[in-house]
């Protein structure tokens, strides 16, 4: 059963459970145990599965240890405690294990300094991707009591015999940031490792999960736990103790007024406002959404304020491991004064004391925004205190809505991949390598994981019989299988000498983004690029890495080389793929919002007027009224004033989440007709809805269309030669209800460029493409095998190839949010959101950033007889031929 | 399409049909590639020999010919035997000879394909090395200069060549193509597309380096004269130029 436990021991009860010594250390150096504390002494002791959610700072990752601590130390003090793992502590990220294992190896020997009686000694060991060789032997020989670990590292020690042997008296597993896990393929991994421990070493464990606030909180219970057998769920509490830190928050505008002021004003102003923000502080951490904006900061603030390399510096996943540790490390030691990171100080890495967060740009979600503005405040005790500096319209009514469902407490959702048939794959090579399995053994196994537990049995068969190369003739499958499996006996296991070091070599989920070194011409490493980013570089062109410009000189196998551009202007905008989705349950308190203020200036007579009073809102008007409430200063509450009335006078609809407003407007600078669906609910939600409006429009008129997405709503792109009326765009959304929006989907996904490169990426992760092999690293180049031959070629062996299958449930249950995309068109079908066409010359105030930002694809939808044709039409057209 | 008096380009193949020769004529088929893929780590599905058959049979059923001429690269390693390579070849040669009913099978080969020199007998075909000259034709793969000065007509391979195209949406194609001219000395010559299924092809327009690849280019004829002929599912069209089509805009 999975219950929240809501109500804490008294701090006295939960340090009469602690181990003596275990105790005495604690109350000396803390006093008394945190909130989240004052539930997980008491309920690890009683040894029950827990989830504890907490802001950084709780004294989280204690709330799991010291319980644990105490009960090893009353085994060594009873002479108990052998060379065995006791205890295995899993987070995503390498930087914090190293933190961790510093953490608990300080207080182990704190403690054991006050024991005079001789007590065999508590030990720890960190196994990860960097841990030498010698490291790790030494593990073999002689096992830490706790083991520090990752997702992938657990499943190559799960593939180790005599490291299974070590597991044997296994009673904890801790998993750490378990919000970045539940979520994605990667906690999935993870979620099949577990069960496959336990069933390895024969028994269960105690699974306590930390993480950041996340919601449904009892699915992130589910993901920890599991189930006993094919029934029961194992029991699991919850402690939430999210919200028992006090924070300040604010949104910022940098200017009265978004619409009018130029790009370089908000551009200076924004820079303007962080500088007094790190003036006013000590320390203050500035979060952006992505690591070209993290450079962009560092670059722009080092050269506009003059910051040296002292007091300011980036802090993202392209930069070298000793760069971040440096810049950690000068945090802790309270050298900065202001650190720019995108995500990688978002978790729990030990940073010191901050005291204030600003955040440059939406971060997408409420639990996101908890998470970073919660990084800052001395002590769990203090407010913690942060800014949200908006950059652009859309962006100001997202933060402020946002910041607004902070306050009420409202949190948006994640889902956790279900059923992923590459994931599967890996772990049924490593399962292999294990012993001889029962078919039905096995799937029992996998379906103690929670994202499997609905698992088909029919698409388990297919995985056994993808692996054991039944897709090739018997004569290959000496080089294609990676197991072996006699469907009479229904029974598989271990085939074929080179699949262990497969497994070893390739395992994991990390999205095959191919990081490409960017090295100076003197070859010194500055840091990584993607390869996507590469392909966009011209030599000449000036980006900025790690904080200082840089010319891209050419590039050569996986390398880009560079040389210093000091002092001079990068020529290569940020780029937006990396841009994360904004959550459904936002969406639509945006929507809300939407109806409400815009109902409000209605109320109080929108005119042209409005845009004189510059310095205040009227504190009676009804706007003042709704704006005042929400957190926000002077500037933001203008300037939403100021967007919302430019679109109420320009196009008289505000759109919000019951009415969708449709824009027919014309795109002179390429030449293509657009019709932009102001349907704010998400990119996931819009993904599904643009293509599902993309195909009928594109069978309709057998043509060639291009979409692009948004949060706030979607594009589509006719060529110049197409245009509907507004009675025929009508007809497309009458006709959305009557399709079979599942087949539609699926018929035509097929035709997308992001199923093509989908399918790549699931073909890596189940091992059909791999990156390593025998040993050698294999270029990308050899394995550029254009994608859509390849996908053609896995549907000549069957379309429910399970690959191609999971690389469809990938798209519509993890790249888009089919379920909700129906809602939507069933809502509109019951006329209960309703929409509103009109034609406009040029784009609305709202629909600006839909155009311009967002990510595209391509839907190809004429006839393939037709393609070369409209290729050849095309071709001709540009040089100028005339063809009859 | 007829590309000259004698010779066509059969519609949305990788084929061409020489009328006095009765032959069909492919080059750079590349059998046992996957096999040769699945040792490098990545293990595709096997469709190239299935896509070979089915190209063939098409031209076949169009042309009923007598003869069919691989102008090099039939198989895709190349010094080492691999299994795959030699089940696919020998499974090809049968299937040409029994099935399509083309008596004479040609093949060009490169320097150092000796396993093929030992099937000949048994399978019944014929191998020339480098070059072969049939009548006013000579056939070449490519990666040499041709040794004989004679021969009107010219046919060549191993170059993979395609036309690098934009969309309308700004997405890169590759379309594969023939290209078709005339040598300096004015003799006629097509450098045959791959028939390969996974071979994308060069884009011959996209500032790729031919003269790197196929030394004709260095001095004997310049690519920028001569006209792609573009595959298409069902038919070939003529694209012109490629001196004209790299003109056309590429970001």
């Amino acid at each position: 059963m999975i219950e929240r436990y809501n109500v804490p021991f008294s701090a006295a009860e939960s340090l009469e459970s602690l181990n003596p010594f275990v105790r005495k250390w604690f109350v000396g150096k803390y006093k008394e145990p945190t909130p989240p504390q004052r539930y997980s002494f008491r309920l690890i002791k009683e040894k029950r599965n827990l989830l504890i959610t907490a802001p950084t700072g709780s004294g989280k990752t204690f709330s799991a240890f010291m319980a644990i601590l105490s009960d090893l130390m009353n085994m060594a003090i009873e002479n108990k405690l052998e060379e065995k793992i006791y205890c295995i502590y899993i987070s995503p990220l390498r930087a914090l294990n190293n933190d961790i294992y510093r953490n608990l190896s300080v207080p182990l020997e704190e403690i054991y300094k006050e024991i005079s009686i001789p007590v065999t000694k508590i030990t720890a060991g960190i196994r990860t991707g960097d841990t030498p060789q010698k490291e790790r032997q030494r593990h073999l020989a002689h096992p830490p009591n706790i083991l520090v670990t990752t997702p992938e590292s657990m499943a190559i020690l799960l593939n180790s015999p005599r490291f299974a042997e070590n597991m044997k008296e296994l009673r904890y597993v801790i998993v750490d940031e378990i919000h970045e896990l539940a979520n994605n393929k990667r906690g999935v991994h993870l979620s099949l490792s577990l069960e496959r421990l336990s069933e390895q070493i024969g028994h269960d464990f105690v699974r306590v999960g930390l993480g950041a606030t996340l919601h449904p909180i009892e699915e992130a219970a589910r993901f920890l736990s599991g189930y006993k057998d094919e029934h029961t769920e194992r029991d699991c509490y919850i402690v939430d103790a999210t919200w028992d830190k006090k924070m300040d928050y604010m949104v910022m505008s940098p200017v009265r007024d978004m619409i009018n002021a130029s790009d370089a004003l908000v551009e200076n102003s924004i820079y303007k406002t962080i500088d007094s923000i790190i003036k006013e502080n000590t320390t203050t951490l500035v979060f952006t959404n992505t690591r070209s904006g993290t450079e962009r900061i560092v670059y722009n603030l080092m050269k506009r304020y003059k910051y040296g390399e002292e007091h300011i510096a980036a802090h993202h996943g392209s930069l070298s491991r000793d760069v971040r540790l440096g810049v950690e490390e000068m945090l802790k030691k309270g050298k900065l004064r202001c650190a720019v990171s995108s995500t990688s100080l978002e978790l729990g890495i030990d940073i010191g004391s901050i005291d204030n967060v600003v955040q440059i740009g939406s971060p997408k979600s409420v639990s996101r925004a908890i998470q970073r503005i919660g990084r800052s405040g001395h002590s769990f005790n203090d407010v913690a205190k942060g800014e949200m500096v908006v950059v652009n319209r859309d962006d100001l009514v997202e933060c402020s809505v946002m910041l607004d469902a902070a306050r009420k407490r409202r949190l948006d959702s994640f889902t956790t991949p279900k059923n992923a048939l590459d994931v599967l794959s890996q772990h049924i090579v490593g399962m292999s390598q294990v012993k001889k399995w029962g078919v039905y053994e096995a799937y029992a196994t996998i379906r103690k994981s929670y994202p499997y537990h609905n698992l088909e049995f029919s698409d388990f068969l297919s995985l056994l019989e993808y692996l054991s190369g039944m897709y090739v003739g018997l004569e290959s499958r000496r080089v294609y299988a990676k197991i072996w499996y006699d469907e009479k006996e229904k029974a598989f296991g271990r085939r074929g000498k080179l699949t262990r070091l497969i497994y070893f070599l390739n395992l994991g989920t990390i999205p095959d983004a191919v990081a490409i070194d960017v090295i100076t011409l003197e070859n010194k490493w500055i840091g990584s690029i993607e390869e996507e980013f590469l392909s966009k570089l011209e030599p000449g062109d000036i980006f900025v890495l790690a904080g200082k410009p840089f010319r891209f000189e050419f590039s050569k196998v996986m390398k880009a080389y560079v040389s210093p551009a000091i002092g001079q202007i990068p020529t290569i905008p940020p780029w937006y793929s990396e841009q994360l989705p904004l959550s459904y349950e936002l969406a639509l308190e945006i929507g809300k919002f939407r109806e409400l203020f815009s109902g409000a200036l209605q109320k109080d007579g929108v005119g042209r007027g409005i845009f004189a009073k510059k310095r205040k809102l009227d504190k009676k008007s009804e706007a003042a009224k709704v704006l005042d409430a929400m957190p926000m200063d002077g500037n933001a509450k203008l300037a939403m004033q100021g967007y919302f009335a430019e679109q109420m006078l320009y196009a008289g609809v505000v759109p919000n989440e019951k009415l969708i407003l449709i824009e027919k407007t014309y795109d002179g600078e390429q030449e293509r007709n657009l019709i932009i669906f102001h349907s704010l609910y998400g990119r996931r939600v819009n993904d599904a809805l643009s293509r599902i409006a993309a195909i009928t429009i594109g069978e309709k008129y057998d043509a060639d269309v291009a979409v692009n997405v948004t949060d706030n709503g979607f594009v589509i792109a006719t060529g110049e030669e197409l245009e509907l009326s507004k009675k025929e765009i009508s007809s497309v959304i009458e006709a959305l209800n009557a399709a079979d929006i599942v087949l539609l989907l699926k018929r035509n996904i097929r035709k997308t460029e992001m199923m093509k490169r989908r399918f790549r990426y699931c073909a890596a992760r189940s091992f059909m493409i791999l990156r390593n092999y025998k040993g050698r690293k294999i270029s990308v180049r050899k394995q550029q095998i254009n994608s859509e031959f390849l996908l053609k070629a896995a549907e000549e062996i069957s379309p429910n190839f399970p690959i191609i299958k999971e690389t469809y449930r990938e798209i519509f249950d993890d790249v888009m949010d089919l379920p909700r995309a129906k809602e939507v068109i069933k809502g509109l079908a019951k006329k209960e959101i309703s929409y509103k066409i009109i034609e406009t010359d040029v784009p609305s105030p709202f629909s600006h950033m839909l155009v311009t930002f967002g990510s595209s694809d391509i839907i190809m939808m004429a006839d393939r007889r037709k393609h070369l044709r409209e290729l050849h039409r095309l071709v001709m057209k540009k040089l100028g031929v005339k063809v009859k | 399409m007829l590309l000259s008096k004698d010779v066509e380009i059969l519609d949305g193949l990788p084929v061409l049909f020489i009328r006095p020769l009765s032959a069909l004529v492919c080059s750079d088929l590349h059998l046992g590639y996957e096999g040769v893929m699945a040792d490098s780590g990545s293990f595709l599905p096997k469709i190239n020999l299935k896509n070979a058959k089915l190209i063939l049979s098409k031209a076949a059923k169009e042309t009923l010919p007598e003869c069919l001429i691989v102008d090099g690269d039939i198989k895709n390693e190349f010094s080492k035997v691999h299994a795959e390579e030699f089940n696919e070849f020998s499974e090809f040669v049968g299937f040409v000879k029994e099935d399509l009913r083309i008596k004479r099978v040609i093949l060009i080969k490169g320097n150092h394909d000796n396993f093929i020199d030992r099937l000949k007998e048994p399978l019944g075909f014929e191998v020339h090395t480098q070059e072969a000259l049939l009548g006013d034709f000579l056939f070449f793969h490519g990666e040499e200069l041709p040794r004989t000065k004679e021969g009107k007509f010219l046919a060549m391979g191993h170059v993979h060549p395609a036309i690098s195209v934009y969309n309308n949406f700004g997405m890169r194609e590759k379309l594969r193509c023939f290209l078709y001219g005339r040598l300096k000395d004015k003799r006629e010559i097509v450098v045959l597309p791959a028939m390969n299924y996974f071979a994308e092809g060069v884009g011959v327009n996209a500032g790729e380096n031919l003269e790197e690849m196929a030394p004709i280019f260095k001095k004997m004829l310049d690519v920028d004269k001569m006209e792609a002929f573009c595959i298409g599912e069902d038919e070939t069209l003529k694209f012109g130029k490629v001196g004209d089509l790299k003109k056309l805009p590429f970001k």
